[in-house]
């Protein structure tokens, strides 16, 4: 008896990467999370499994569209015609699957909520608690349905668990306490990694965003399939998506020229190729000679003649000196000056003014956080310039 | 750290070489000048000692020609900061390539701290100097603008490119964003996103829009459905009035028949296809009447033909023999085929036969075995091959045996005896071959006099003192260029100053006239005036209110006369006061003209005098008059150069002549020690004679002894192959007998067996045919004899007689004929006779179906009138009266039906308004009417669905999420990387400020003494002016002025750049301590004295640290010579 546990799929959230100015991965992705959804449904159906599980955040837009809820209820209706049911929970952006405003979403797809948070399907009883608005700051486990006996019980809960970077704090509960909860179990969403715990005989997992929109979220691109029997659920993850983010690093400081540099990066490239689904690359490249443009301008000519691979971003940085830099008298004078009160003031203007002008959805780029990176990449970003310069 | 030697132990086309550079004493600078022409290697050392310090290049080795590169090695001893003395070598391995002197791996830490970490990037950016970098350097510190921060900076760190760098790090982060920009990436992709902002939300299916979109359809469909009930209405007036009309006209219609139908004959309807039936059976009558006719022609010529053809009774009998006769075979073949070859082949076979037996019988007696029966000695052509090998096999070795035992005595016989063994003579050919390569010193003593002759032509053009000119230095060819190119342009300013400076003057001269006589003029009056007059006037009469008389009065009346006549002229005056104030406009702007041009003249004037010295002073250092064009400076420079290389070159062929001269010599005497060791004694004079004779001697005499000896070789070689020649030739004759002997062949050797060959392949073949002709000559017997039994069978069936001597073939022919003959009249007969039961059968058919048509007739008109009429006209009228009773029923069928068709009272109303012949029009325009709104709202209705359906199927705007997605994330990049640039300019603006005030104390002071002792005379000091944007490096001449950094020749900014460099190095050796310094080639272009300055510089360096100096001039070996004291040399040669 198997289940496919998914969840975070984002439908309609498009992937956010340089590389889509390609026009050819632009064309091929620009329905990503869609598409993705349609394999997992696909999936769903040659696994011939119990039922599909997805454990909120299906919707992506803070705004309803109801286009996007006509897709789901498509592709859910036709894993229904072919004998596999859906179970489901609203996330924090799931206010398209509000039955009281929108309605039933069709025979056979179950939505749990509050008003109706258990059903039983093939001798597994699926329990589940819907967001009811867009944050939660309490626990939910509480209101959780006990397990039913003599039935393998199933939980489906939308939750930052105890807390995960990149992500904020919704409906949190702690693995402990999940997982002492008596359901077998535990199909998880929100967090975008996939994760596993397990607790004796009962596992939780974190099936994870199935399509990536971005570096950030690199480690996903997989769905869960749980197989449920006599023994303890067993776990396999299957990949479903149809890009996927990755890291390459890369040394040019024992080049002695152009061509050394471009078999470098050209071995990097091919290295990343993956043969069934795209791949969008972000280079860090260990340099004393080359600038991001510099970098970016030969990836770009190499991936000519490389199919399926795309620059995501490409990063410099220079070589770590030996010894101190003391020698260097403008790196070390450019640090004090990151020290003084006139430059940090000046330098927070400027940042300020740059981050107004901004898109407020993105001025994130420019946070407060990100400021020590900064600094240290401008002087890279000098030095590099200005060793470039003199050996033209 | 110092360099005191640099080891080449095998790089490049050096082996175990050495450049030493030696301590230098107490008081004297550390100085090593590296002289060596082009190709003596200065580079391949240079970059020796670079890959010692930082390691050697991993693939692609440009010095791994004479060793490979795993092979090379070069090495260094070292003076090291708290290490002292060491001796350190590097080879071309990817780690553990540094080694210490007993060759054991040495951590690279041991290097890079005493280099403060510095890479090998930043050690030649910091510590070499070389021509082009000095032009470069000093073309880019322009564009710092004088910034002090950055002019020390590349002096410290080498790097010229600050400004450039900063700049473009500006103008990247502005083309991102710039405040109140409008061509910025960033305003471009805000104003984008809005856009696609607008068309998501626009598309965006919110429950609102789709219930709008649903509320839109259904009253669409509300609408489109009342249009589609009255559309049903106005259909039904039009089948209303259609109906009413139809009625109306078919009623018309079955009046005139009635009236028709008065006049035909009466009587019922005819049956269905009576018209076509009746037609049918007149034709059937017609046709079957004839039929009867030709039957009755038919039957009388076939009973005639049945009796012209009677039966042959035997002939069935005799068929049946000869059908048995042709199926039978013998050997396979048709009998009568066999039997006619037989007949006609027969006695040929047998003569075949007889033939062949007299060729075998004299076969045998060729082969002398006539008593022998043939078979025994037929053998196959395989086994009788076998026997002709083994026979030639037997006759091949014993030819061999006999060969190669006539070659043996040749050989010993050829050979002879053994002659004398050569002497070794090696030594006397080694000193022979040394002696001849520089026996000939004619080529290069003409290389001497060429040269020399080469030298008088370049000197021709040239004064006498030329080379006093050269050895006190020549000006620097940049300087020549830069006076020639500059001078014809100062002096077309000068003259253009001067032309502008007159017409100015000229234009301020008249200005000022026009204004002195506008100021003349009367009219000129101005408010002053006119005030003063009419203060007059007041006081006037205030003082006349005040007393009333007559002369007040007077007094009042004048200044109020006089008031109003200044305000009269003041009026008329207003124009020439403008013009006066116009005037004044003109002489000031012409005032301001003529200084500024009078400026400009003084400075061009100033600059032309400037310049003409210093071409005066170019003109004296090329030996030209003081008045000569600077055009003609870079041809006498390029003269000199070329007489001075040319000198150069003279005295390089007349050393190179002395040391071939020297080697000679000693050729001479190593050649006369080794012929004396080889014994050959004499005078010196003829000496490389003797020693040729001998040579040449010792060459015949070791051909000699060679050939002999091959000679001996070849004879044992040929001993080895007779012995086995002759264990083959046994071989060979074991095998023939085995053959033989199977044979009635014995005592016949292996050349009677090839002799006799032919007899026995021709013996095979004949044996072979003779079977094969007497078994056929049995079959053809056989058949002749069956043949004849048959004929006598056949002829008897027929009730002739058999005659025995005919021809069975001719018998049986004449039977097949008469056979043939028998079934051909049988088969006519029988013909006629199935024929003739046809035609009798056809006759009775035709005169039944007449009957019966007659009959059939009768039925079809009965009960009709007009019984006076042919069958087909009679069934013509008729049918023409059911025509029109047909017509009328149908006419009222269909008014009947039309008006069951329509609704009651609609057809009423309509039947009641006819006739009206625009009745119609006016039901198909209410119809249109109806139809036109139906569709219409059709059309929304189906539109309506459309946007709904659309709304969820075909609004997805996923590209536009996409480019949404993709621009900001490159917003997010692009705002990132502006910041980083914004940071970095910021960062280094201030580092660069912090730089200026850290080292200006020091730094400064070495700058100032490096560039005026470099540029002396014409520069005394630098200064540094403070200014909004910071602090700017200004020279300072002679007489005060201060140049601004980028207003300096080209050549003083090398100068100033080079004058940084150095007092780079010695900040960095306060610092860190000294590391040793390169300077590659930088004075090739500066006259001696400017040379000799820069060679004290080096001599600075020296005293601070080490300074090392490639060249390839030989003069500026000897102005180091003379200018820093305790110079070390190093000449590399080529």
């Amino acid at each position: 008896m198997r289940l496919i546990v998914s969840a975070d799929t984002h439908l309609d959230s498009p992937i956010r990467s340089v590389a889509l100015r390609n026009p050819a991965l632009g064309d091929r992705l620009k329905q990503a999370s869609r598409d993705t959804f349609r394999g997992i449904v696909d999936l769903a159906i040659s696994e011939s499994v119990v039922a599909l599980v997805l454990a909120g955040d299906i919707f992506d837009n803070d705004f309803p569209d109801l286009k996007s809820r006509a897709f789901l209820v498509t592709q859910l209706a036709r894993a229904a015609s072919a004998g596999v049911p859906t179970v489901l929970i609203r996330g924090n952006h799931d206010a398209l699957l509000d039955h009281n405003a929108h309605g039933a979403l069709g025979p056979d797809i179950h939505l749990l909520h509050k008003g109706n948070p258990s059903v039983e399907i093939a001798g597994v009883a699926f329990h589940g608690l819907s967001f009811d608005s867009s944050h939660i700051a309490d626990s939910l486990l509480p209101d959780y349905p006990a397990p039913i006996a003599g039935l393998t019980n199933v939980g489906l809960m939308h939750t930052s668990l105890g807390g995960s970077a990149g992500h904020d704090p919704y409906a949190p509960c702690a693995e402990q306490d999940l997982l002492a909860h008596g359901f077998d179990l535990w199909c998880l969403g929100h967090i975008h990694t996939p994760f596993e715990r397990t607790s004796g005989p009962v596992l939780a997992v974190m099936p994870g965003i199935p399509q990536p929109r971005h570096f950030g979220e690199r480690f996903g691109g997989c769905v869960a399939i749980v197989t449920l029997g006599d023994g303890p659920p067993v776990l396999e993850r299957r990949s479903v998506g149809h890009l996927r983010f990755v890291e390459a690093e890369l040394d040019l400081t024992d080049c002695a020229d152009q061509s050394e540099v471009l078999q470098v990066i050209d071995n990097a490239l091919k290295g990343a190729q993956d043969p069934v689904r795209d791949t969008a690359v972000r280079l860090r490249v260990l340099t004393a000679r080359h600038t991001t443009d510099d970098l970016h301008a030969l990836a770009n000519e190499l991936l000519e003649s490389i199919d399926r691979v795309f620059i995501d971003k490409v990063k410099s940085f220079a070589p770590d000196k030996p010894t101190d830099d003391n020698a260097d008298d403008l790196v070390r004078l450019m640090r004090e000056e990151l020290q003084e009160a006139g430059f940090q003031q000046a330098n927070a203007q400027m940042l300020e003014e740059l981050r107004i002008a901004l898109p407020a959805d993105i001025r994130d780029a420019l946070s407060e956080d990100a400021l020590d990176e900064l600094l240290e990449d401008a002087i890279a970003e000098v030095s590099l310039s200005l060793h470039g310069m003199d050996a033209q | 750290m110092r360099l005191n030697r640099l080891d080449l132990t095998r790089y490049g086309r050096f082996s175990d070489a050495q450049i030493v550079l030696p301590i230098p004493e107490d008081d004297t600078a550390d100085v090593t000048v590296i002289y060596g022409l082009n190709e003596a290697g200065k580079s391949t050392a240079f970059t020796a000692y670079l890959e010692l310090l930082f390691g050697m290049k991993t693939r692609d080795h440009p010095y791994e020609f004479r060793f490979k590169r795993s092979d090379l090695l070069v090495g260094a001893e070292l003076d090291m900061p708290n290490r002292g003395r060491v001796v350190l070598q590097r080879n071309s391995k990817k780690t553990q390539s540094l080694l210490d002197d007993q060759g054991r791996p040495v951590e690279d830490t041991y290097l890079t701290a005493a280099l403060q970490g510095l890479g090998r990037d930043d050690y030649v950016e910091r510590f070499l100097l070389n021509g082009e970098g000095l032009r470069k350097g000093g073309a880019r510190i322009a564009g710092a603008q004088g910034d002090l921060g950055q002019l020390l900076h590349a002096g410290v760190s080498g790097l010229t490119g600050m400004a450039s760098t900063l700049d473009q790090m500006a103008a990247r982060a502005d083309r991102f964003h710039k405040k109140g920009g409008r061509g910025t990436d960033l305003k471009r992709a805000k104003d984008r996103l809005t856009e696609i902002g607008q068309e998501l939300r626009a598309t965006r299916l919110t429950p609102e829009r789709e219930r709008g979109l649903a509320a839109a359809c259904d009253k669409a469909t509300a609408t489109f459905d009342a249009a589609d009930c009255e559309l049903g209405d106005a259909r039904l007036r039009e089948a209303a009035s259609s109906a009413a009309q139809l009625w109306y006209d078919r009623s018309e219609d079955i009046r005139v028949i009635d009236a028709d139908l008065l006049k035909l004959p009466d009587g019922p309807d005819l049956r269905k296809g009576s018209t076509e039936a009746i037609a049918r059976l007149v034709a059937t009558i017609t046709e079957k009447t004839l039929r009867v006719s030709e039957a009755d022609e038919n039957i009388t010529a076939l009973a005639k033909d049945i009796a012209d053809h009677p039966a042959d009774d035997a002939a069935e009998a005799m068929a049946a023999e000869l059908a048995q006769l042709d199926q039978l075979t013998i050997d396979g073949a048709p009998l009568m085929a066999r039997a006619a070859t037989a007949v006609s082949d027969l006695g040929k076979r047998i003569a075949d036969r007889n033939t062949l037996r007299e060729q075998i019988d004299q076969t045998l007696a060729g082969l002398s075995v006539a008593d022998v029966p043939a078979a025994s000695l037929v053998v196959g052509p395989e086994k009788l091959e076998d026997l002709a090998q083994a026979a030639q096999a037997v006759l091949t070795a014993q030819n061999a045996v006999e060969t190669i035992t006539e070659g043996v005595a040749l050989a010993k016989e050829q050979r002879g005896e053994a002659p004398p063994e050569p002497q070794d003579l090696s030594h006397l050919q080694a000193a022979w071959d040394t002696w001849q390569t520089v026996a000939d010193v004619t080529a290069q003593q003409n290389t001497v006099t060429t040269e020399t002759a080469r030298l008088a032509t370049a000197v021709v053009v040239l004064p006498k003192v030329w080379a006093e000119l050269v050895d006190a230095g020549l000006p620097a060819r940049e300087t020549l260029i830069d006076v020639a190119r500059t001078m014809p342009s100062v002096a077309a300013d000068l003259a253009s100053a001067q032309t502008e400076h007159k017409k100015c003057d000229s234009a301020y001269r008249l200005a000022q006239s026009k204004r002195q006589a506008d100021e003349a003029a009367p009219s000129a009056i101005d408010l002053a005036t006119t005030a003063q007059a009419r203060r007059l006037r007041d006081e006037k009469w205030v003082t006349h209110r005040g007393a009333m008389s007559a002369k007040t009065a007077d007094e009042f009346e004048a200044a109020m006369h006089g008031d109003d006549d200044a305000h009269a002229s003041f009026a008329d005056g207003s124009e020439a006061r403008v013009q006066l104030a116009t005037a004044w406009r003109d002489e000031k702007a012409a005032l301001v003209l003529r200084d500024k041009s009078q400026e400009r003249f003084d400075r061009v004037t100033q600059h032309h005098s400037e310049l003409a010295t210093q071409s005066s002073a170019l003109a004296k250092a090329l030996g030209l008059a003081p008045d000569t064009s600077p055009a003609a400076f870079t041809d006498r420079y390029t003269a000199l150069v070329q007489a001075a290389q040319t000198a150069a070159h003279l005295e390089n062929v007349k050393a190179e002549f002395v040391v071939l001269s020297d080697h000679r010599s000693a050729a001479d005497a190593d050649l006369k020690t080794a012929a004396k060791l080889a014994g050959i004694e004499g005078a010196d004079s003829d000496l490389a004679s003797r020693v040729r004779a001998a040579l040449t001697l010792q060459d015949s005499v070791r051909q000699t002894w060679a050939q002999w000896s091959r000679a001996k070789d070849a004879i044992t070689d040929l001993e080895g192959k007779a012995a086995q020649a002759g264990s083959d030739k046994d071989t060979a004759d074991h095998t023939f007998a085995a053959f033989i002997a199977a044979l009635p062949l014995a005592g016949r050797t292996a050349q009677d067996l090839i002799a006799a060959l032919p007899h026995l392949r021709n013996l095979h073949r004949l044996h072979s045919d003779h079977e094969k002709l007497v078994l056929r000559i049995e079959a053809l017997e056989d058949a002749v004899a069956l043949l004849s039994a048959s004929a006598a069978r056949i002829t008897a069936m027929g009730g002739d007689v058999n005659d025995p001597e005919a021809d069975p073939l001719a018998v049986i022919e004449k039977v097949r004929i008469r056979v043939a003959r028998a079934a051909s009249t049988t088969t006519r007969r029988e013909e006629a006779q199935r024929r003739h039961t046809a035609e009798t059968t056809a006759r009775k058919a035709a005169t039944d179906a007449v009957d019966v048509a007659q009959a059939e007739l009768s039925d079809w008109f009965k009960d009709q009138g007009a019984e006076d009429l042919a069958a087909t006209a009679r069934v013509a009228l008729l049918a023409k009266r059911d025509a029109l009773r047909a017509a009328r029923n149908a006419h009222d069928i269909a008014r009947k039906a039309a008006r069951g068709g329509a609704k009651a009272a609609l057809f009423d109303e309509e039947l009641a308004l006819l006739p009206n012949t625009s009745r119609a029009a006016e039901v198909q325009q209410l119809m249109v009417d109806a139809q036109a709104t139906r569709d219409l709202t059709f059309e929304m209705h189906h539109e309506a669905k459309r946007l709904y359906q659309e709304a969820f199927d075909a609004a997805d705007r996923s590209e536009l999420a996409t480019e949404q997605a993709t621009i900001r994330e490159e917003l997010r990049t692009g705002a990132r990387q502006a910041a980083v640039l914004r940071l970095g300019v910021l960062a280094a603006k201030g580092a660069l400020r912090r730089l200026a005030s850290e080292r200006r104390t020091t730094m400064l002071r070495d700058v100032e003494e490096a560039f005026v002792a470099i540029t002396a005379p014409a520069w005394s000091s630098v200064d540094v002016w403070s200014q909004t944007e910071g602090e700017k490096l200004v020279g300072i001449q002679p007489d005060g002025t201060a140049v601004p950094v980028e207003m300096m020749s080209t050549g003083t900014m090398g100068q100033l750049y080079f004058a940084l460099r150095i007092a780079g190095y010695r900040s960095f050796a306060r610092d860190f301590g000294p590391l040793p310094m390169i300077l590659d080639d930088i004075m090739e272009t500066f006259d001696d004295e400017r040379a000799k300055a820069a060679l004290q510089l080096c001599s600075d360096i020296g005293r601070s640290g080490q300074a090392i100096i490639f060249t390839h001039h030989a003069h500026l070996v000897d102005l180091a010579r003379d200018t820093i004291e305790g110079v070390n040399i190093v000449e590399m040669l080529r």
